[in-house]
């Protein structure tokens, strides 16, 4: 009991000591909890919009997905007769059933051609307004569509772009471009997360989304009373003879809920991740504020053991004041969790994905996850800790305390750091070197784990050596106060080591993404430069189809050389091994793509893929697969029927784009499906005359003006594009790294602000004999720079080693240029610097406030 | 008798006043009101240049108050105090600052030196700070004077405690200021290496021309002083010339008759 009534007094008595602590393990916990919370809601959000929005059973072609998601290759939706209405109306136990049309592959602009399709990637949607729909939405004003001039749109689409009744919009679909006016405007009762919805009445949603009157996507069916979904669902398929598919309301919704579930959970799993990165740099900072603790408090703890204290209870005791830490901090963080999910729902919504507070949904597993985290982690990097301080002799209360004597970093410490960095370094090595990119990712993620602990443990004898480099530097144009300064950072290696290597970890991390991530950029560039022999490309960047006018626009375009089609399909291939691989992609083009993408073939003449019957494939493929010029491949195509065909080249497997697609002529591919199932154009490459790529690139643009959700892009552009897509990328991931780049300047903040309080009579002393205020701060900042530099220097040499290894890895899949962007490595570094003077602010005010006389006066 | 200003103020001392400190009807107090306490009770003294003066006084009496007030680490109530001609009552922290380093020395009775930095580096650290080159042979001859001249590359903790405050006294010493104010410099050393280092004093009065004020309880390093002022309740209540460690004592005793019988 007294052991629990010291652990309290001191806990309370340093709680000022252990507020940075908390605050580190707040936001880990937070960040998990917040995590946990919002995919829980959203979840919850999708359930509950996925089960208003299902009828009793669902009738739909058999193309479709279990979703509903209705687009085939060809940019229509699959459809069913007006019969089958007929035929699930007479099955048993059908209250009602009501044919319905509609289409995601579509895009609405406004007057001005702008696109009303939300930013967030949540779908547009075109459909007839039906009675199903009708029982989720609301209208608000103006009246349902009728007739073809007529569309009504949901009140967030017209809140978001400002629009109003009688304002005229154009839904562009496979089929073409049709002009409505909005009659009226219909308002969700469930929480719409996001979709665009565009009603027309049935017979215009017909024309406009399939380009025939008479079918139907789907059908709803309402159940009698009395009978089952279940039982419906057979009743229909007995009816419609089984040539369709039907589902109840609970499959529609589980189908629905399942594919929004595997998104949901890899950004659940993405962020857990990076909030375990930011437990693991707390780690350090606990380790940190408890050796420091039990290092001030020396002379307390030997006067314990000397009146009788055992070590178990010496250690216990400060394992219990971690616990009260952990426990304080955990449940904070907890609630600051569901604070930060509201906020990121927040976040959400002006970005235009509404989340509604009335569903935010906090599981019974959440806070316990978090709390447990929080206090199993906290109590674990206390451990070592408490361990020193049960060691502390009785002969320690007798000796002069004073400062704590400055720790030496050990031989053992530095002979296991040494061999951990050397085996990582040889797994990188290794990884560096395979033949094979499996085998390689393997050694890849040993050798980041081993280096980041070798680099870990020796950090404290790294830290004498490149604290000194960085003092000789930097501190000596400082004079005395940097020489201090230098001194300070390394009396305790340990100490520097550990806050260092807690900044080392995220900034390893941002190195590593930045070196892969540009060189992505620099390797896709190199590619194009030496592959692409065209100089524009048309495609839409939310994968919708190229419609047939919009082709026809681009070939009628003045100032082009040529243009080439490109699509994809499946089929089911029966190769010469005699192995059948279903549903495999196949690439359709016209001849002349064999110009624009110059790929190196292994054997054969690639324009000579593009005869009729003939095709190619890439020498992976062809090894595996047994096949050789002159090869024959039976392709059952997708709709279509069975083609003979002729293998005439063989590309190369390496290679960014576009690696390992087999190509046909589109040609080819038209002899066997039918015109009205051809799939659309993916991609058009248009090449402009000699001399004349600035006049055809303006020309291109000008007429796909009535296209707008299609984007013209010529190489610069192109490259830019995907240049601005990876800095996209790799932008979020430092954000989401910025939580353990904050958790370690919160580590330096904590190891400066616990030295200073530790160095009080020191600073006393200086201050008597004459170092001013400024001085005085000055050294605190510089040694509080010296420390961020260690880590960022550290962290930044182990980062580009990790990303040049993995760029030799991916090498094998076309990485084949290796940039180091000095650039952002350099802005890190000096980032870091000022990351260090930012972190001296607190605490250098506080030592500057000191009182003199308290200071010397201090026991 | 409150007061101590005995000395002339223009001596035979150059340009320079003959009084290297003094203090005016200085009072420090602390809280207000009923719990008001008087440490420093209308104080008047001066220090004279070239001497040795101790302070002596029982706990609570005020001696280190005064000390700290005369060196500029506190701030008083009311009343002047002057370091040669300047006033340093209220004066700013900064320049407070650069009058410590540049014209006050300290020894204190613990923790004198900066564990980072070797003997010599603690010696020079004053005019480190203040950007000054030291002047090689004066600081030769200090070190000296310390004997220390084989130790100074040593880092504090592979000094003995008397070796420490001879350091101390060197650094003192080293940067040759006005005047030196020691707080109980030989309390934490044996009666040898106090007596080595109060001979260190003595000798850089006499050799070198230092003012030291010294506050100390122990009569013995009374007795190396040139002048003894005692304090009692806030108030110099006596003083004494040329003093004797037994002088001293008897001195004390008789204080500590006349505290119990009035």
């Amino acid at each position: 009991m007294t052991v629990l009534k010291t652990s309290m007094r001191n806990f309370f008595a340093h709680k000022g000591r252990m507020a940075l602590s908390a605050i580190a393990v707040l936001l880990s916990v937070a960040f998990v909890c917040g995590t946990l919370v919002f995919t829980d809601t959203m979840n919850t959000t999708f359930d509950k919009l996925f089960a208003a929005t299902s009828s009793d059973v669902t009738v739909s072609a058999k193309g479709a997905s279990d979703t509903g998601e209705t687009t085939s290759d060809n940019g229509k939706p699959p459809v069913m007769p007006a019969s089958v209405v007929t035929k699930v109306r007479d099955a048993q136990g059908v209250k009602s059933a009501e044919g319905t049309v509609f289409s995601t592959s579509v895009t609405v602009v406004d007057a001005k051609k702008d696109s009303l399709s939300p930013s967030s990637g949540a779908p547009t949607i075109v459909g007839s307004w039906n009675g199903n729909d009708a029982r989720t939405m609301k209208i608000t004003s103006g009246t349902a569509p009728r007739g073809s001039d007529q569309v009504m749109v949901d009140a967030d689409t017209v809140d978001k772009h400002h629009l109003k009744l009688g304002d005229e919009l154009a839904v562009i679909s496979a089929v073409g471009t049709h002009k409505a006016r909005i009659s009226g405007i219909a308002d969700f009762q469930v929480t719409n997360p996001g979709a665009a919805i565009f009603y027309l009445d049935t017979k215009t949603a017909q024309q406009t989304l399939v380009g025939e009157t008479g079918v139907y996507t789907n059908v709803n069916v309402t159940a009698a009373s009395g009978t089952t979904d279940a039982q419906l669902k057979k009743n229909v398929i007995a009816s419609t003879g089984g040539a369709y598919k039907v589902q109840t309301a609970k499959e529609t919704a589980d189908a629905n809920q399942k594919d929004v579930e595997s998104f949901m959970n890899v950004m659940k799993y993405a962020m857990l991740g990076f909030a375990g990165i930011a437990f693991l740099v707390g780690i350090f900072l606990i380790i940190n504020t408890f050796s420091m603790l039990v290092a001030q408090r020396t002379r307390e703890i030997g006067l314990m053991r000397a009146i009788g204290s055992s070590r178990k209870q010496v250690n216990r005791s400060v394992l219990v004041e971690a616990l009260l830490l952990g426990f304080f901090g955990s449940v904070l963080g907890v609630g600051a969790g569901i604070g930060l999910a509201v906020g990121l729902m927040k976040l959400m919504s002006s970005m235009g994905m509404h989340l509604s507070t009335a569903d935010l949904t906090v599981a019974w597993t959440t806070p316990v996850v978090g709390l447990l985290l929080g206090v199993v982690v906290t109590v674990l990097a206390a451990y070592l800790p408490a361990r020193r301080a049960g060691k502390v002799s009785p002969m320690a209360a007798l000796r002069d305390a004073g400062a704590p004597a400055d720790a030496k970093a050990g031989r053992i410490r530095a002979l296991i750091g040494l061999v951990l960095t050397g085996a990582g370094g040889y797994c990188l090595y290794l990884a560096a070197g395979v033949s094979k990119a499996a085998d390689g990712s393997l050694w890849l993620g040993l050798g980041v784990v081993l280096s980041l602990i070798g680099f870990v443990v020796i950090g404290p004898l790294l830290a004498a050596g490149v604290v000194r480099v960085l003092g000789a530097v930097l501190l000596r144009m400082f004079g005395p106060v940097g020489r201090m300064a230098e001194r300070n950072a390394l009396r305790n290696p340990r100490r520097t080591g550990a806050t260092g290597a807690a900044l080392m970890i995220g900034l390893a991390l941002v190195a590593c993404l930045s070196v892969v991530g540009s060189s992505m950029v620099a390797s896709a560039t190199d590619q194009l430069d030496k592959t692409v022999g065209t100089d524009f490309i048309i495609q839409s960047d939310s994968g919708q189809m190229i419609t047939p006018q919009a082709v026809k626009a681009v070939k009628s375009t003045p100032g082009l050389s040529r243009v080439t089609e490109y699509r994809t399909t499946k089929g089911d291939w029966t190769t010469p091994d005699g192995k059948t691989l279903k549903d495999t992609d196949v690439t359709a083009a016209d001849p002349t793509y064999a110009t624009d993408l110059r790929v190196k073939t292994v054997a054969g003449n690639l324009k000579d893929a593009y005869l009729p019957d003939s095709m190619s494939v890439h020498d992976k493929f062809a090894k595996a697969h047994d096949i050789h010029l002159g090869s024959k491949i039976r392709i059952a195509f997708k709709d279509g029927s069975t083609a003979n065909l002729t293998v005439r080249a063989i590309t190369s497997s390496d290679g960014l784009i576009d690696a390992g697609s087999k190509y046909i002529s589109i040609a080819t591919l038209a002899k066997y499906v039918p015109a009205d199932k051809m799939p659309l154009d993916q991609l058009v490459f248009a090449t402009a005359k000699d001399g004349q790529q600035d006049s055809a690139y303006k020309a291109l643009k000008s007429s796909m003006h009535d296209y707008p959700q299609y984007k013209v892009r010529d190489q610069t552009d192109y490259k830019q594009a995907l240049k601005d897509q990876i800095g996209q990328l790799l932008n979020m991931i430092y954000g989401l790294l910025a939580l353990a780049i904050v958790v370690a300047i919160l580590g330096v903040v904590n190891t400066l602000a616990l030295s200073v309080v530790e160095r009080t009579r020191e600073i006393g002393l200086m201050r008597a004999i004459g170092l001013s205020r400024r001085q005085l701060r000055r050294m605190i900042r510089m040694e509080s720079v010296v420390i961020a530099l260690f880590g960022a220097l550290l962290g930044l040499g182990l980062g580009m080693g990790w990303g040049a290894t993995a760029q030799k890895l991916l090498a094998l899949e076309g990485l084949k240029v290796l940039e180091i962007p000095w650039g952002t490595i350099t802005a890190v570094f000096i980032g870091s610097a000022f990351v260090g003077l930012f972190a001296a602010l607190i605490p250098a005010f506080r030592a500057g406030r000191m009182n003199v006389l308290n200071a010397i006066a201090t026991e | 008798m409150t007061s101590a200003v005995t000395i002339p103020r223009h001596g035979g001392t150059g340009g320079r006043t003959a009084v290297a400190a003094r203090a005016r009807q200085v009072v420090k107090a602390y809280g207000s009101g009923e719990t008001r306490v008087v440490a420093l009770d209308h104080v008047d003294v001066d220090i004279a240049r070239g001497q040795f003066t101790a302070i002596m006084g029982p706990s609570g009496s005020g001696k280190s108050t005064l000390m700290h007030c005369l060196a500029g680490l506190d701030t008083v109530t009311s009343g002047q105090i002057y370091l040669d001609d300047t006033e340093i009552t209220g004066l700013k922290d900064k320049k407070l600052t650069q009058l410590r380093r540049d014209r006050i020395g300290f020894i204190f009775q613990a923790f004198n030196l900066l564990p980072t930095l070797n003997a010599i580096e603690n010696i020079t650290l004053p005019m480190d700070i203040a950007g000054r080159k030291p002047d090689k042979q004066w600081l030769a001859r200090v070190v000296d004077t310390v004997g220390l001249s084989d130790r100074l590359k040593h880092r504090p903790t592979q000094l003995s405690g008397g070796q420490q405050q001879r350091v101390a006294v060197a650094r003192a010493l080293a940067a040759r200021p006005e005047i030196i104010f020691g707080d109980e410099p030989t309390g934490n050393l044996d009666s040898r290496a106090g007596a080595e280092v109060l001979g260190f004093l003595r000798r850089s009065v006499d050799e070198l021309g230092q003012t030291i004020v010294m506050v100390t309880h122990d009569p013995v390093a009374a007795s190396y002083a040139d002048r003894v002022l005692y304090l009692a309740d806030g108030r110099i209540v006596d003083e004494m010339y040329k003093p004797t460690a037994d002088a001293v004592l008897d001195r004390m005793k008789d204080f500590d008759a006349r505290g119990r019988t009035s």
